[in-house]
């Protein structure tokens, strides 16, 4: 069953309030629990009110990486009702402004949560007293993972230059769109083709996203307009981690390329994190970086982000 | 198969129209890098063929658009610019963009298309062809015409060629490929021709 989704509220205005932001990228271990805590601080420095959600289900640590224990009470709690109010799940973090709404270690992993369930989570949460709600999401591509991102109002995509990473990536831009493409499929034959676009070895050889648009027109060609729209509406930010020279960086603007030319995604890049030791310094020592080493590469450039991600920039290729 | 790359050359290279020297030459190191066999953000995107291929694309769409000459002549024939009317990019006069992992640089060319003097036979064709350094593949991959017809072109081989109306096609693309000046070319060629099936 699909019920409504929440409207998306526009950026930089005076409704930008109760933004959610998830941190996703489908590979485990490439920093996203880090970046997604480091974010959280850094929002909550400036003065937003913020609300971090581990939905790491099965996996979740950002307690950890915000140097805290694990609560008693998890969001799995909230979700298997165990607690009734989603307040009775959230705790407070040490620094002002910043709240966790904590994943559970074991619980809910293979679980699958149902939409509605999340969307009441979600609207849970966003009825709390906040600005921007900040999701980590796990690692893979599961249901639970994607339907959060595509909930999102800011879907960041995190990778590290490495091929296992950036195949994970658009792997996760694909499951993601093509969950996104079946639940507005008008008919049974569009809904039909975006499931055997699922299938890498498909019979229609449909590979991308640009194959499938193909082939619905070939199908039916009067569903194609809606199919591009929700393609449209579809906009990964990537950021790249664990940046070690310029010809890393450049991987943001050659994968935004990519996306364009090769996936008809409209993907932009939110930035990138180089590489610090300051950082596993920290990790080491359960601080996190940005509170403990602000001036360290790593947290300037995470102040960046956040303050890029706030005003809806990306960078840009200039030449 | 993905599609690799389609579009027109300033699509391929990702840069508008109106884009400068430095902007194709950056475009162009961006491109060579990003489908470039140690390219990490393709992965698992493109094949390796597939990653050939859109390379040889971006050096295509490069060596028409660094040609001050060739890319007016390139604009005219997509419409961005008007025959003789102003260049988008004045030639240099003598350093030239700096060559990146590319084969060395043609021999500068005159403005205008060229006519031939003389008869224009295939070997007339061959011979200015040759003097610009270009080769049969590159103009098949221009033009899309098969190496083969190219062949019998410039060895006057009209029995194997194919209709008039179709040589003529082949002629003005052939012609534009090298420099010449399209419809004289194709003219002074087809008149020398006379095959029982087209009078």
């Amino acid at each position: 069953m699909m019920e409504a989704l929440p409207a998306v509220m526009p950026a930089a205005s005076s409704r930008a309030r109760r933004q959610v932001w998830s941190v996703g990228g489908g590979k485990g271990g490439i920093g996203k629990s880090l970046l997604t805590a480091a974010l959280g601080v850094q929002l909550a420095r400036v003065g937003r009110k913020v609300v971090l959600v581990d939905a790491d289900l099965g996996g979740a640590n950002l307690h950890t990486c915000l140097g805290l224990a694990g609560p008693p009470l998890t969001l799995g709690d909230f979700i298997c009702r165990r607690v009734e109010r989603i307040e009775d799940v959230l705790v407070e973090t040490g620094v002002p402004g910043l709240r966790l709404i904590s994943g559970s270690a074991d619980f809910l992993g293979a679980a699958n949560i149902k939409y509605a369930q999340k969307v009441r989570v979600l609207n849970r949460i966003r009825a709390l007293d906040v600005d921007i709600i900040l999701m980590d999401l796990g690692a893979g591509t599961s249901f639970n993972i994607i339907d959060f991102f595509l909930i999102s109002d800011v879907g960041i995509l995190t990778v590290v230059p490495e091929p296992t990473s950036i195949e994970n990536g658009y792997r996760f831009i694909k499951s993601a769109l093509y969950r996104k493409l079946r639940g507005a499929a008008p008919t049974e034959a569009v809904r039909s083709i975006v499931d055997s676009a699922l299938d890498p070895k498909n019979p229609l050889g449909i590979r991308t996203p640009l194959d499938l648009l193909a082939a619905v027109e070939r199908e039916d060609p009067s569903s194609v307009a809606i199919l591009k729209q929700q393609m449209a509406a579809f906009h990964p930010r990537f950021v790249v981690n664990q940046v070690r020279d310029p010809s890393d960086v450049a991987i943001g603007h050659q994968l935004v390329t990519a996306c364009s030319r090769h996936l008809g995604v409209k993907a932009t890049y939110a930035g990138y994190v180089p590489f610090d030791d300051a950082v596993w310094r920290c990790v080491r020592q359960r601080r996190l970086f940005a509170s403990a080493v602000p001036d360290s590469p790593a947290a300037q450039k995470v102040r960046e982000l956040a303050r890029g991600l706030m005003q809806g920039e990306s960078l840009a290729l200039t030449w | 198969m993905v599609a690799v790359l389609t579009g027109n050359h300033y699509e391929v290279l990702g840069i508008d129209a109106r884009a400068t020297p430095e902007q194709v030459e950056k475009a162009y190191r961006f491109c060579l890098e990003m489908y470039g066999d140690s390219s990490v953000a393709l992965y698992s995107l493109l094949d390796p063929e597939e990653q050939r291929r859109a390379r040889s694309r971006v050096q295509e769409a490069y060596e028409v658009l660094r040609d001050p000459f060739r890319r007016h002549e390139y604009d005219v024939s997509q419409g961005f610019a008007r025959p003789g009317g102003p260049m988008s990019v004045l030639p240099r006069p003598a350093s030239g963009p700096v060559p990146v992992r590319t084969p060395p640089p043609p021999p500068p060319r005159p403005p205008a298309p060229q006519v031939l003097e003389g008869p224009v036979d295939g070997a007339a064709l061959r011979r200015f062809r040759e003097q610009r350094g270009i080769n049969l593949k590159d103009i098949a991959a221009r033009t899309k015409i098969g190496v083969r017809y190219l062949e019998y072109i410039e060895a006057d081989r009209h029995a194997q060629l194919p209709a008039a109306v179709y040589l003529r096609g082949f002629l003005l693309e052939y012609a534009r490929a090298t420099g010449l000046e399209p419809l004289r070319t194709a003219e002074a060629y087809m008149s020398r021709i006379r095959r029982p099936k087209d009078d």
